[in-house]
């Protein structure tokens, strides 16, 4: 009896523990930063210098940008080590950085660009055009290297030595957004350094020691545990406010949100957004939504006849209600894209395009027309006693799989067949990406801040990233009259034209343009109303308010 | 006992090269190589240079044999993906792995053996049905949850502990600054490790107490702790030592979900890194290392028995 009252006793408590622990889970609360948190006059103050920031990175970085091992976690470090020609503007414009201004010839076959005389390398030797030279000549054109980035540069011959401080830019074609390209992780390296070396094997620069241009230059890294990047006093620029930046490598994502809340980090773009209304809810954080030039699309592989017919392609969009999958999934971070051009680059964007209400009957009337209808009432449209069956194959990142089961569903219900195979990412690169051994997949592509689509939807690009293999003869000449006038007017209308067809035509089944959900303790101030990966750039103006 | 090493050595040879084999064409065989971990725009010449730059056209009978020639020369080969040595790459992290499993067995072991006895001879009472109630929550909570509830908890909601990272090493030395970092960890290894202990313990005492030289030793007038320590323990202990034996590796070879919560950069966030960025050399590398440190333990485990009991003869 005596031992039963214990038992009940400790059971008792033991629920009580449990509970205890998962109500902080509720995400309610209060926490202790957030309570002594600054109002809003104090974000007003001027700003100071002092202080540092940390960032979330999921890996070590490689610090190179050419290197093919550089991904996203090295971009936003050598984003602020290094420098490039130019950078991206507060209203995404090329701005100039180691390049002060830009011309091109009447042919717009040559580029000029004039750089600063005052930059030195964070090793104290002097930056010279020869520089600029051996980074596009023997690290971006040299085949064999497999650089990273080098699809913005197919047009380029060879990059010339003017004089100390002059390049020109030599292309095969013209391409207006050279200058966007030139602000898009294509930083400069040195020539001292890397002469006669093999960039991919000098891991002593790429590892340990990098020499950069950069408002910041190495301070310490340690493998697996963070990159301390220290204030550059010799910086060309203007000399950055903040002391210290912080990387920390922190693999899980859920890492990163405790550790925001805690306030051990300062800024990040949040890429799960199931943890977003217990961040909106803290008070010592703020969350901003940011444009960015990406759109999330669905391909249908135009190597498979049925996906040939545009009326498919519309079909398919007219089944699924994409303002419902970004409200639950997203968050309501993105908008409806019925084309590829972003409403980040607002000088080109336009909504005046073909719409895709969600109309499930639509679809179907489509489908008719094509010649797909259920005729034995299974549910499934068939044609000449095929049913319409779709495999789509989807890598798993970030909400993708979430939103592709949400698809399945709509197009289920049209009347397609759908076998949704969610693998592995490496998997699904292999298949899609390098194979193209696919029927139906979803993703979203990341571009420059320049309206040209080429890379992506241009008949050229087949063996690169037009995935879908989509060749339309008219897309193309619009996407050339676009890459060859640097007109800003001109290039307005040709984009939009541009967009109306690709709404038309549907290249890529458009899905949405999201935004981008940032991330950043109240304390830290100065940064630009960008995308992260952007406001990286004006990281000079970043400051701490105390 | 020599006779009975140099066994083990060729046996644990074979071992070792039928794990590689395993492993290696494993790695190979699993879609997508080095190539599709570049980024999503990357073209197919890009993927292409890759492949020919780590030397991936060739067949892979042709790169395992190549890599087995170096490694039994002790050079286990380079990173893909930081182009920097294995060996150092492993050496980097396997002290930060060490510490954690030392910290966590330390207080396993003790703990666990004094609950284990505790709750054997109390068998029935208030003390052994609390002592299950908590091994077996401690067995059934998954880590990853549990990690997550104590960050929220004592990071931020209270603020006490940080809620990742090892601290700053190489900067000035603090005690706080060292143990703060180790608690959270150091705590959700030992959830998950203790209750082995307890209960294997738990299970060994009570068949010992009830032989009949327990009943001799108390008749004979000895004290009851002199009884449990010395007389009922030790021959309780084997069985302890097995499962001890198993989980030292178990540790070492990073504990992969807790190391991944808490940042912390040893073995498991290594192995990690490795199998997404399709790091072959990297891959194998820890293979190995992570098949020595089992094929040593258990080892040391059978020469252990011996010295615990006498009647063991590993000759």
């Amino acid at each position: 009896m005596k031992n039963n009252k214990w038992i009940v006793l400790f059971t008792l408590l033991m629920s009580i523990v449990l509970l205890a622990a998962c109500s902080y889970g509720g995400g309610d609360e209060t926490s202790t930063q957030g309570a002594e948190g600054e109002g809003e006059q104090a974000a007003e103050g001027e700003p100071q210098s002092g202080g540092s920031v940390s960032i979330p990175i999921v890996a070590d970085p490689t610090f190179n940008p050419w290197h093919p091992n550089a991904y996203a976690e090295s971009n936003v470090v050598n984003r602020v080590l290094f420098s490039g020609l130019t950078q991206t503007g507060e209203d995404l414009e090329p701005i100039p950085d180691l390049a002060t201004e830009w011309e091109t010839s009447e042919d717009e076959l040559e580029w000029t660009f004039h750089l600063r005389d005052d930059v030195l390398w964070h090793d104290g030797e002097q930056f010279t055009a020869e520089d600029v030279a051996f980074t596009f000549n023997e690290i971006v054109l040299n085949e064999t290297l497999g650089a990273n980035n080098t699809s913005y540069f197919q047009m380029l011959q060879e990059v010339q030595v003017v004089d100390d401080y002059t390049v020109k830019f030599i292309m095969d074609s013209p391409v207006a957004a050279l200058p966007a390209y030139l602000s898009f992780n294509t930083e400069i390296i040195p020539q001292h350094i890397f002469e006669g070396q093999d960039p991919w094997d000098l891991t002593s620069f790429n590892k340990e020691n990098p020499v950069g241009t950069g408002a910041f230059k190495l301070k310490s890294y340690t493998s697996g545990q963070s990159v301390v990047l220290e204030r550059n006093d010799d910086f060309y620029g203007d000399i950055a406010l903040l002391d210290e930046v912080e990387y920390k490598v922190l693999a899980d994502a859920n890492t990163h949100v405790a550790q925001l809340l805690s306030g051990e980090l300062s800024i990040f773009a949040l890429d799960d957004l199931s943890a977003i209304d217990r961040i909106e809810s803290a008070e010592n954080v703020t969350v901003e939504a940011r444009e960015t030039p990406r759109f999330f699309w669905i391909i249908a592989n135009q190597e498979v006849e049925k996906y040939q017919d545009v009326r498919v392609r519309q079909a398919i969009l007219h089944s699924i209600d994409r303002q419902n999958i970004i409200d639950t999934v997203l968050k309501g971070y993105g908008t409806i894209a019925d084309a590829g051009i972003a409403p980040a680059l607002a000088d080109y964007y336009t909504d005046d395009v073909t719409r895709y209400e969600y109309d499930p009957e639509r679809a179907k009337e489509l489908l008719a027309e094509a010649g797909w209808e259920d005729t034995d009432g299974d549910g499934i449209v068939d044609k000449d006693g095929e049913p319409f069956t779709i495999d789509f194959e989807i890598g798993i990142q970030g909400d993708l799989e979430a939103v592709s089961q949400m698809v399945q569903q709509y197009l289920l219900s049209t009347g397609f067949d759908v076998n949704l195979n969610a693998m592995e990412w490496n998997s699904m690169i292999q298949d899609v990406v390098v194979n193209r051994d696919y029927e139906m997949s979803l993703n979203w592509w990341r571009y420059p801040a320049d309206p040209d689509l080429s890379a992506y939807m241009h008949s050229n690009s087949v063996a690169g990233n037009n995935i879908p293999a989509y060749q339309n003869p008219e897309l193309d000449a619009l996407l050339e009259a676009g890459a060859q006038t640097s007109d800003i007017e001109e290039r307005k209308e040709i984009y939009i034209e541009a967009q109306k067809f690709m709404s038309e035509e549907l290249p890529y089944i458009f899905l949405w343009y999201p935004q981008e959900a940032q991330v950043r303790v109240n304390s830290l101030q100065g940064v630009p109303d960008l995308a992260f990966g952007d406001a990286l750039h004006h990281i000079h103006k970043w400051y701490i308010e105390e | 006992m020599l006779r009975f090493l140099v066994n083990r050595l060729g046996q644990s040879i074979i071992l070792l090269l039928i794990v590689t084999i395993i492993t290696f064409f494993l790695i190979n065989l699993a879609p997508g190589g080095p190539s599709s971990t570049m980024r999503m725009d990357a073209t197919a010449e890009e993927r292409q240079a890759m492949v020919e730059n780590l030397g991936l056209d060739q067949p892979v009978l042709v790169r395992y044999v190549d890599w087995i020639t170096n490694a039994v020369q002790g050079d286990l080969g380079v990173s893909f993906n930081t182009s920097e040595p294995v060996t150092q790459r492993i050496l980097e992290r396997l002290p930060y792995t060490i510490e954690l499993t030392v910290f966590t067995i330390i207080i396993s072991v003790l703990l666990g053996i004094f609950l284990g006895v505790l709750s054997a001879i109390k068998r029935g009472k208030a003390q052994d049905h609390v002592i299950n109630f908590f091994s077996v929550i401690g067995l059934s909570v998954p880590a990853f949850w549990l990690g997550l509830m104590l960050i929220l908890l004592f990071s931020i909601n209270l603020g006490w502990l940080p809620s990742s990272g090892v601290g700053s090493r190489g900067g000035e030395f603090s005690l706080w600054g060292y143990v703060s970092h180790l608690i959270l960890p150091v705590l959700i290894l030992t959830t998950t490790v203790l209750p082995n202990i307890v209960r294997f313990t738990r299970s060994s005492m009570l068949e010992v107490i009830s032989q009949n030289y327990i009943r001799t030793a108390r008749a004979k007038g000895a004290k009851e702790s002199i009884v449990l320590y010395v007389h009922a323990l030790r021959n309780a202990l084997i069985p302890i030592i097995t499962i001890i034996g198993m989980l030292i590796p178990r540790l070492l070879s990073g504990a992969v979900i807790t190391e991944a919560i808490f940042g912390w950069t040893g073995i498991g966030t290594l192995i990690i890194e490795a199998a997404r960025g399709r790091d072959y050399p990297l891959v194998m590398g820890v293979t190995v290392v992570i098949t020595v440190v089992v094929v040593v333990c258990n080892l040391l485990v059978d020469i252990l028995y011996s010295r615990v009991d006498p009647r063991v003869k590993n000759v």
